[in-house]
């Protein structure tokens, strides 16, 4: 018996997309440790042990904001061949995805605000599982556009009702 | 009809108008009247608004669809091309089947719950009979060709017991009807007749709580009994040219027809009481039915009534098979999506001698398209587990505790059962007898998982009873100290503390069989602790050391099943999967309905070498797993499964390499730019 792995997919995203979800993050981390040291500030008597522990707190949320797109860059990975989509997401929880091209239903690219101020779009690739959607995010919005293009053509191109 | 069935109506409304009016101090015969109006004008309303319905309604079949114009005030017109038709389903309640009537629902099978399915209500019985017969393109004549899948055996009836709804339903039945003599206004009646027994089991305790319990048992029997006979009375299921048609109830008749081009697969469902019991349910797997709860009666997936696991596997053998993607010409595009992917350029992909080769599939599938590494011997199908995937390795299995070696046939827990020996009917081609028997076989004895499963649901397991029990010493601790004032509250909370516990189980138990099942065990232990602290409070210290050791136990439990019920094979047709320790599923997924792969790997999968491989589908649940599968097993499963597909994404490792490196990579291939992203051919502008 030979041990059989999966290969990681071709391509990464679009370099750009680094910057597009370290914004996410920072979002999301800098209220968070915002509202910790403005607690520590109003609501304690500032006891000094506290205040370390605050700071490591807020420190290590917004080096968690830097740090965590760029091992997602590293671990995000997608790549199309003529017969399937395959991608690879998540940070602890590895998650490979294959969706043979006779199978997709449906292709949309979807550009938030923020996304389109980086100029990156995501897209979706939905096939008749409600297993959901494979979505290949934060790609460079006219690679994303040709992408989908050429899914669209050759999903269309293979008959059946793809169920 | 409409006029007998607005009686219903009428009475009630004639309840609500006696207690309403009885509080007013009218004169009876003034009551009596009021009554007597109200039910009128409720019956004439109803007749009034069903004969508009009626005469607003039409219907026509025309040679290419089914048309039906309906609506009093919004006009709707809907028509449905009919070879779009994929079902047609006929029901008559009691009040219906007097009058001869019947309700037809056509379904198109695509986006059931999207919108609600046409339905003519009422017909004749005999017009339903010759629409159904019209729309699913059958002559007069073609009835089932060799008799019967399955009958009704009114010995089944003995499963019907065996279910959740037979320790709570009573309970159920009592509180529906304590809330309907509330709305009647007996409350104060139920009131004192509580009470009244409840003096009665303090004071005899000895006499009434067996007592009571008889009652409950005998209730709940009598009950799932009753409920068995109405659902799958008369129940026949036979096999149609080209589908399947059910027909079960005993007032209320429902007669159900499932294309087999819907079918992508059948389940065994195996409930914890119903596999002690030898018994088993079995379920189809298509597009397009709707979504039900699994104890629902009206659960149109059920195949067939709790029966023995035999006939059960028998069913389930013979329907999956004679599926017409076996009889007939699988359309084009199935072809297409299972032609091998030309492997040329990609060293490392060309069959080794040591790779497990491609499970050869049956000609009809592929239709010549096979790759050529093909296992040349049709007939090594019937004779002998598939290579590479029955027989698993005895190193990976090792002796799971309570379950001794390799379940071979007869040697399963379930009971002996020689699945083989149940015979296909009648004339079935002995091509078909032979896929049948290895679908048995791999449904009954699927391969193990490696150890590593079992240890990782030990280690959940006692990490779940090790936080209760953190949390109930925590509790001890801090109440002998006097730390939680509120303690005292606790011993009025520590009968409240009981139902919790038991709504934490029933939670455990339902879902326990998921790869959360973990999570679960420790949900029913938040519950447990609850006990806990309302022992303490009475004073029994006991139960909170009782506590955490019970939530070990079960947790140990379901750990050791739960493992025990993984299991994984390939048969010539279909993707087996086998898992669930409290409710054990094996279904048996068609392969050419896997509409895509999704592999995860967990931190701690990844630690112990496992993956779970989920095949998506259009049809059921939409994805079907491979539970915590040895990491190369799985992968190579899945690859064997829809051949030629994962194979570009695939990389195969000597034996050797395996120590140094357990997770082979390939350098990623160049860094993308938009213009260089192979296999995307883009077209020139």
């Amino acid at each position: 018996m030979s041990a059989t792995g999966l290969r990681p997919p071709r391509h990464q995203a679009d370099p750009r997309a680094v910057s597009w979800w370290t914004v996410q993050w920072l979002m999301l981390m800098a209220p968070l440790a915002g509202a910790a040291v403005a607690a520590y500030a109003l609501f304690t008597s500032r006891p000094g042990w506290l205040g370390a522990l605050v700071a490591v707190f807020a420190l290590g949320c917004l080096a968690l904001a830097v740090v965590a797109p760029r091992v997602s860059y590293r671990v995000e990975r997608w790549e199309v061949t003529d017969d399937a989509v395959y991608t690879r997401t998540g940070l602890l929880t590895h998650r490979w995805r294959v969706a043979p091209m006779s199978r997709i239903q449906r292709v949309d690219t979807a550009r938030g605000p923020v996304q389109r101020l980086f100029g990156l779009a995501d897209v979706t690739v939905t096939t008749a599982s409600s297993a959901g959607a494979i979505t290949i995010g934060g790609l460079g919005h006219e690679l994303a556009a040709d992408l989908a293009d050429h899914l669209t053509a050759r999903t269309q191109a293979t008959p059946g009702d793809a169920t | 009809m409409t006029g007998v069935k607005s009686l219903a109506v009428a009475a009630g409304a004639a309840f609500g108008l006696v207690r309403l009016l009885t509080g007013l101090d009218l004169p009876p015969g003034g009551v009596v009247a009021a009554c007597a109006g109200a039910a009128v004008l409720i019956v004439a309303a109803a007749v009034a608004y069903d004969v508009l319905r009626l005469r607003t309604t039409r219907w026509r079949l025309t040679p290419e669809r089914l048309e039906l114009r309906s609506g009093i005030t919004t006009r709707r017109h809907r028509a449905i091309p009919r070879d779009r038709v994929r079902s047609v389903d006929l029901r008559a309640d009691p009040v219906r089947r007097v009058f001869g009537l019947t309700v037809v629902k056509v379904g198109t099978g695509e986006h059931a719950g999207d919108e609600p399915e046409l339905a003519l209500d009422p017909l004749t019985r005999h017009d339903a009979e010759v629409l159904r017969r019209a729309l699913l393109h059958q002559g007069e004549t073609a009835e089932s060709c060799d008799g019967p899948l399955a009958e009704l055996r009114w010995s089944w009836i003995r499963y019907a017991p065996l279910s959740v709804w037979t320790f709570t339903g009573t309970a159920a039945l009592l509180a529906a009807l304590f809330k309907m003599f509330d709305s009647f206004g007996l409350k104060n009646v139920t009131t004192r007749l509580a009470r009244e027994l409840w003096e009665w089991v303090v004071t005899q305790p000895l006499l009434a709580i067996p007592l009571l319990l008889a009652v409950h048992v005998v209730v709940g029997v009598a009950g799932a009994m009753l409920l068995f006979a109405e659902s799958w009375g008369r129940y026949r299921l036979d096999r149609e040219p080209g589908r399947i048609r059910l027909r079960r109830g005993l007032l209320t008749t429902r007669s159900l027809t499932l294309e087999e081009r819907r079918l992508r697969g059948v389940e065994l469902h195996e409930p914890l009481l119903l596999r002690l019991a030898g018994a088993a349910r079995v379920k189809t797997i298509a597009t397009g039915l709707a979504k039900t709860d699994d104890e629902d009666t009206e659960d149109t997936a059920a195949l067939t009534p709790p029966l023995p696991r035999a006939t059960a596997l028998h069913i389930a053998t013979a329907v999956a098979t004679h599926s017409p993607l076996a009889s007939v010409p699988a359309p084009e595009a199935l072809d297409r999506a299972w032609a091998p992917v030309p492997v040329s350029g990609r060293p490392g992909l060309a069959p080794a001698p040591g790779l497990p080769p491609r499970v050869p599939a049956p000609d009809r599938l592929g239709d010549g398209s096979l790759p050529a590494h093909q296992d040349p011997a049709p007939d090594r199908l019937s004779d002998g587990p598939l290579p590479g995937h029955q027989v698993p390795a005895p190193d990976r299995l090792g002796p799971l505790p309570g379950h001794q070696g390799v379940a071979s046939e007869g040697a399963h827990p379930g009971g002996p059962k020689r699945p083989g020996t149940a015979a296909a009917p009648g004339s079935a081609a002995v091509a078909a007898v032979a896929e049948e028997s290895d679908l048995a076989r791999a449904l009954v004895a699927p391969v193990r998982h490696p150890v590593a499963a079992l240890r990782r649901r030990v280690v959940r397991a006692l990490a779940a009873a090790g936080a209760v029990a953190m949390l109930s010493a925590g509790l001890v601790v801090a109440v002998r100290a006097g730390a939680v004032p509120w303690a005292e509250g606790l011993i009025g909370a520590g009968m409240s503390g009981q139902s919790g516990v038991g709504a934490g189980s029933v939670g455990g138990s339902g879902m326990g069989d998921d790869a959360i099942g973990g999570s679960w065990v420790g949900a029913g232990a938040i519950g447990g602790d609850w006990i806990g602290a309302g022992a303490i409070g009475g004073g029994w210290i006991v139960a909170a050391v009782a506590v955490p050791v019970a939530v070990l136990a079960y947790g140990l439990w379901l750990a050791v099943a739960g493992a025990a019920n993984l299991g994984h094979a390939l048969s010539p047709r279909h993707l087996i999967t086998r898992r669930g320790a409290v409710v054990r599923r094996t279904v048996a997924l068609d392969r050419r309905g896997v509409a895509g792969w999704t592999f995860t790997e967990t931190f701690f999968q990844r630690r112990s070498g496992l993956l779970t491989v989920s095949a998506t589908t259009a049809a059921g649940r939409g994805h079907y797993e491979v539970v915590d599968v040895g990491r190369s097993d799985g992968l190579d499963l899945a690859a064997a499964t829809v051949p030629g597909l994962l194979d570009p994404f695939l990389v195969r490792e000597a034996p050797s390499d395996r120590r140094t490196s357990v997770r082979p990579r390939v350098p990623p291939g160049p860094r993308s730019s938009p213009d260089t992203i192979e296999g995307l051919t883009l077209d020139p502008p």
